[in-house]
């Protein structure tokens, strides 16, 4: 493929997409509208993913131990816990601090709480961190046989609720952008239909003269690429500026705070919704070339 | 240079075309194909051109077998025959010497190549001072003489014109008639299918006659006639 015909097919591709404006503009909006709603979909699965690993790095691991256990119990238990793999970190609270820490919770109502320390009825245990969020159920498992323990618990509830939410915005959003997607292929298809038409005498001498089947169609593809390319590019640009005020204006009035910067969303996505465009514009265009110009 | 053996064309809903077609036309021959309307003369042109498989039969040009040609040698087959219709097929909004120019930029020409050759074919059918003019603004005679460059631009070894002379008064058919001729004295292969009852029996070329997809006379130098034996 040399230089000059490289660039008559880009020169023919441009000059395509401008005789058809119309249909040029219609295509570049709808893949504009798919992948505008990619980017927020894919934007919300990414703050929720990053409010998530928030969470489940504070997750910790409250192991309550029974009543009456020796200091030498309780040292072996503590090393039998650091032995554990997947462990950061391993903390003694004893009953009188753990009553002491519920106190402190009560504050004011703490009287409550008055002559309890003769019998108190909180538990010691063992606060313990994980290195990862995905060994917390293992290390659970392996304490929970251990002498001496009496309970453990953990977030899971709230960890499991946040999974489902990201699992349903995933479902919906995936039917959504397929049905988007879809809408901006036929209409790219349509679009190079109409060109493909309106050259069709063009097509006809280049058969004759003896033009190859990709020479025939490279114009087409390419046109069929710029359209997925600016619908995409156009966007991401819409998507940056309304996705910095939605967090502007999340943050001002209902003080969500954490939301993910517009740069970092735009990083994460912007390779994706590229790829996604150019295929929608390749493929509508694959497509017609394919039904029309039986090359 | 061109042989046909054998070759018949049935198109669907079993209309046969051709039957049993067999000529040979050596290089730097002229040949007139005539023959009343629906004789097969477009069908047999068509075939060489490959736009059009046969029914059965061999069909040789230029060293290909035509017939069981790889579909991506078609373009390169193609780019030695030079094609003349009856209704020139110029594009209108391209000039004259666009339209020859284009028939070089699709096989992926070289520009240095391009300013060469398209002002020499221009020359040669006498349309250098109208290579700036847009089809819309010649006579019918000078759109066949654009077309025949635009044929000719890829330097073939074989032209096939398609009644070139059909939508032109006769003085004007003489010469385009002519033109074609003059490019034979250069060394191509010529087969033109015409009605030109005239201008083929006063040029004294090969005849080849059909009549209902039959080959039903083949002269050396003969003439046009509606007598069918
Ligand atoms: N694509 C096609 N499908 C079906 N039949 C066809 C097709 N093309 C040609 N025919 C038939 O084949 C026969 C030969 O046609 P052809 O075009 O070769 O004749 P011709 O000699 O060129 O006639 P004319 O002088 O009118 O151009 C005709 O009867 C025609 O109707
Ligand atoms: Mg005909």
């Amino acid at each position: 493929m040399s230089l000059s015909n490289i660039r008559y097919y880009f020169k023919e591709g441009f000059s395509n997409l401008w005789h058809n404006r119309v249909m040029t503009i219609a295509s570049i909006s709808s893949v504009i509208a798919a992948l505008f709603m990619l980017g927020i979909f894919s934007a919300m699965i990414l703050n929720v993913d990053n409010i998530v690993s928030q969470i489940e790095s504070q997750i910790e691991i409250r192991a309550f131990l029974k009543d009456d256990l020796s200091e030498e119990n309780i040292k072996l238990l503590d090393a039998g816990i650091k032995s554990v793999e997947g462990i950061k970190e391993v903390t003694y609270e004893s009953k009188e601090q753990a009553l002491e820490n519920f106190k402190k919770q009560l504050g004011d109502r703490s009287d409550l709480l008055a002559g309890l320390e003769g019998d108190n009825p909180m538990p010691a245990s063992f606060i313990i961190k994980t290195t990862s969020p995905q060994v917390i159920e293992s290390v659970v498992n392996a304490i929970k046989g251990m002498e001496g323990i009496d309970q453990v618990r953990y977030g899971k509830d709230i960890v499991e609720k946040i999974l489902n939410l990201t699992y349903v915005i995933r479902i919906i959003s995936l039917v959504l952008i397929v049905i988007l997607i879809i809408i901006s292929v036929v209409i790219i298809y349509n679009t190079i239909r109409i060109t493909v038409y309106a050259r069709r005498r063009e097509i006809t001498i280049m058969r004759y003269v003896g033009a190859t089947d990709w020479f025939i169609r490279w114009p087409f593809i390419i046109e069929g690429a710029v359209l997925g390319f600016a619908g995409t590019i156009a966007a991401l640009a819409i998507l940056r500026i309304s996705y910095s005020y939605a967090v502007e204006y999340l943050t001002r009035s209902f003080f969500v705070f954490g939301l993910l910067p517009a740069s970092v969303v735009i990083d994460n996505i912007f390779l994706m919704l590229l790829s996604i465009g150019l295929i929608i514009g390749i493929m509508g265009s694959t497509l017609s070339i394919h039904r029309f110009l039986k090359v | 240079m061109i042989e046909f053996k054998g070759v018949s064309k049935k198109y669907s809903g079993n209309m046969i075309a051709l039957s049993n077609i067999n000529f040979f036309i050596d290089k730097g021959e002229f040949v007139f194909l005539v023959g009343p309307s629906g004789a097969g003369k477009s069908t047999i042109l068509k075939l060489i051109l490959k736009e059009e498989g046969p029914s059965s039969g061999e069909i040789l040009v230029n060293g290909y077998d035509v017939t069981h040609m790889k579909p991506g040698d078609i373009p390169y087959y193609r780019r030695k025959l030079g094609v003349v219709f009856q209704d020139y097929k110029l594009l209108p909004e391209k000039t004259v010497y666009d339209n020859v120019a284009f028939a070089l930029i699709v096989t992926g020409a070289q520009g240095s190549a391009i300013r060469k050759q398209v002002p020499m074919v221009l020359s040669l059918v006498g349309l250098s001072d109208k290579a700036y003019r847009y089809p819309r603004e010649l006579s019918g005679g000078e759109q066949q003489r654009a077309a025949i460059a635009r044929a000719l631009v890829n330097n073939p070894t074989i032209l096939i014109a398609d009644e070139p002379t059909g939508n032109l008064d006769p003085d004007t058919a003489w010469g385009i008639m002519e033109l074609i001729s003059e490019i034979n004295r250069r060394g191509t292969t010529v087969l033109v299918a015409t009605h030109a009852k005239e201008i083929v029996t006063n040029m004294k070329k090969r005849v080849i006659s059909l009549h209902k997809g039959n080959i039903v006379r083949d002269q050396t130098r003969g003439v046009y006639s509606d007598v069918v034996k």
